[in-house]
This record gives C-alpha cells, structure tokens and sequence, in this order.
C-alpha cells in the first residue's frame, strides 16, 4: 500500500468511526448550559483584586471606603500576628493559626537529567502545561508560580509522561488510578 | 501576552435576528464575541462555542481513549472545565489548541485510570450504503485500522489522531501535548510503520 493511500485510510478510518458516534452528542451543549447556568467562569487572583478595586456605584468614594477598609482589616490583622508571634520567655514561638490571604511565589522543581521538555499540570492552570526551564543546563527544571492559600492538585509531564510523585509534595493522592501530588499553600504542611 | 478582558458591560449579540427565528442569537457571530459573553456568564453563548467544538473534541477524545462512553464523558468534562478556566484563555492562541489541550490532558488521565479499571469495548456499528459487499471491505479495512490504533502506545496513538483527525501542524500537536516538535514528527513517523505493520498483521491472521 502507498503512503498516500495508508494516510487516506487512516483518515476516513478515525473520521468514520466519530460519524458514526457523534449521534450520542446531540444535546449536549444544552446538558452543559443549564449545568452551567448562573455560574460564571471563576475569578483569577488578579481579577478579584481588579474588581475590589473597580470604581463602586457609590463612585469614587465607595472606592476609598473599600480600600480603607481592607486596609484596616490588614492592620488588624498584622498588629494581631504581630502579637501571636512575640517571644514568650521559656517558650516556643507561637505560629499564627490565621493564613495570609496574598499570593505566594511556590517554587516547582524536577530532576530531569536529559529532558527536552518539561511542564507541570494542576488545578492551578486547569490543568494546561505551565513550562520549567533549565537555563543553565544542569538538569534541574524549575518555575515559579503565584498561588494564593489554599490546597492544590498536580503533576509534572516529563517529555509528555506523566510525573506524579513530586519529593516536595506534602501528599499524594490517587486519581484516575494514579498518582498526583498535592501542595498547601499558606497552611498547615505548606511547604513554601 | 493578551488576555480575554473581563467585560463590565454586557457583550449585546449584534445580529439581526430573533432567538425563536434562528435557534440562538449567537449562531453566527465571531468567536472573540463568543468568548467575551461567556466571560460574563452568558452560558448560552458557551453553548454555541461546544457546538462548534464538539465534533473536533469528541474525535480527538475517542481517538485518544479508543472508547465511545470514556469520550463522550471526557468531552463534556472539557468544555466544562474550559469555562470554569475560560480567564486562563489567551487570545493568541488558537481556541482550538487550547481546548485540544484541556481535553488531552483529561484524556491521559481517563487512560490512567483504564489501565486499573479496563472496560470492554462496544462492537463497533457498520455505515450504511448501496453495495453491502463494497461497504463490508471498506468497513472491514477501517476496523483493522482502529484496531490497530487500539493497540499502539498512546505515545504514538495521540499524535496521529491529532495530525489524521484534527489536522493539525507538527508545531500544535507539540504544543498540545508538551512534546518538541520534533519529537511530533518521529512519533507519527514511527507510529505509522507500527500501526501499517499491526494492520498487515491482522491481514496474514486472518488468510
């Protein structure tokens, strides 16, 4: 057989078998909008920061009453840590119970010697590749992300394979039959 | 880097039809406007951006899984978290390749939790036609085709469903699957000698 011909085949061989398929997808778009309704796509970190900030109908000055009172609600909140974490003779250092609501830089590192392409997927990113690089070509990848508090899923890809037991995870758990691993950032067991 | 704003006012459908008319008052309009209303939680339009998509990720999806109930649980899973992620979306890529790539991912992970949980395959329904003879070898030689695809690894099975399916370029498919591009053009290279071997090896089975 021709390599024309084995591409020809192959093509109508997949596109066939989906024509005979699609059938089952009918209405599914309607399934996916009222299981979506009244549920907005979700805020970035930045995007709730934008529109805290956005001008109120009260105008610039329901503006300022917004940014005045997280101010003072971080005030508060910093003269109390403050306080929490005071040396206590004798005693050990208290650790603050509250967790900051800011993003922090989490730090994602893989060994991966001879690596053309390294990424790390969670459901911080929806799970779309964010890269590592090697800049210097020792073979230990790297990426920074901002994260803000909370509990996070994820993996690395590993020239495409899946890479789910990161040393620096602070759990693991079993998806789909597999591993992935899991950070918390900004509490207990984070590692950041 | 540009990023889809958040509109603070509502993206009004600009065609001059009636909903009752025309079936949606999004039918039509461009995607950058698509995208835009969904941000503002216009579900109706996402609704219209998963009926344009959906053929594409549904083949994608049952190419990669080789299953039809894991793809179509799969492509609905993806439209879904692509709107819940729609604010990661940058305008400078494709729509396609960015929701390719959610739906590969969820792939990947659907296969992982095969391999511990196999589920027997439906049999596969023959297409109708004129001349059952001629539809039963060209049939025939397309299911040898799947077959064969079902078993290559999913290393080489993924990138020739995206170049043979989706009919994308060396340089998407690498980015879809976080792969070189290089890379791209070897495993389809080497996943069609293996998939040509597979298929002539069933033909020798089989006299």
């Amino acid at each position: 057989m021709l390599e024309n011909e084995f591409d020809k085949l192959l093509r109508d061989a997949l596109r066939n078998e989906v024509k005979s398929a699609i059938g089952s997808l009918n209405g599914l778009e309607t399934r996916i909008v009222s299981e979506l309704e009244g549920r907005p796509p979700r805020l970035r970190p930045s995007d709730w920061l934008r529109q805290l900030l956005a001008p109120t109908r009260a105008g610039r000055i329901g503006q300022l009453a917004v940014v005045t009172a997280t101010a003072a609600v971080f005030l508060v909140l910093g003269v109390f840590l403050a306080h929490e974490t005071m040396l206590v003779p004798g005693s050990e250092r208290l650790t603050p119970s509250l967790t900051a609501t800011v993003n922090r830089e989490i730090l994602f590192v893989v060994p991966a010697l001879d690596a053309k392409n390294v990424a790390v997927v969670g459901d911080f990113n929806g799970w779309e590749a964010t890269p590592l690089s090697d800049d210097n070509h020792d073979g230990i990848w790297t990426a920074t992300i901002p994260l803000s508090p909370g509990r996070y899923e994820y993996a690395f890809i590993i020239d495409g394979r899946w890479w789910g037991q990161d040393p620096l995870a602070d759990e693991y758990v079993r998806s789909f039959g597999e591993y992935n691993s899991v950070r918390y950032v900004g509490q207990v067991g984070d590692g950041a | 880097m540009i990023d889809v704003e958040v509109e603070t006012t509502r993206v009004k459908p600009c065609i001059l039809v009636t909903e009752e008319a025309n079936g949606s008052v999004y039918r039509g309009q461009d995607e950058v406007s698509l995208l835009r209303a969904s941000l503002n939680g216009e579900t109706e339009a996402w609704g219209e951006m998963v009926s344009r998509y959906k053929d594409a990720v549904f083949g994608l999806c049952l190419g990669f899984l080789r299953n039809r109930a894991d793809a179509e649980d799969v492509t609905h899973d993806a439209f879904i978290r692509a709107y819940d992620n729609l604010r990661r979306y940058q305008l400078e890529k494709r729509f396609s390749t960015w929701i390719f790539t959610i739906a590969a991912n969820l792939c990947r992970n659907r296969l992982r939790y095969r391999r511990n949980h196999p589920v027997v395959e439906s049999p596969p329904n023959l297409a109708g036609g004129r001349d059952p003879a001629v539809i039963v070898e060209r049939e025939d030689r397309w299911q040898r085709i799947r077959e064969g695809l079902s078993r290559l690894p999913y290393n080489y099975r993924a990138p020739l469903v995206l170049r043979f399916y989706n009919d994308l370029s060396y340089r998407e498919i690498g980015e879809i699957l976080s792969i070189p591009e290089g890379t791209v053009k070897t495993r389809i290279h080497r996943g069609k000698a293996m998939l040509r071997k597979e298929v002539e090896r069933e033909v020798i089975d089989h006299a």
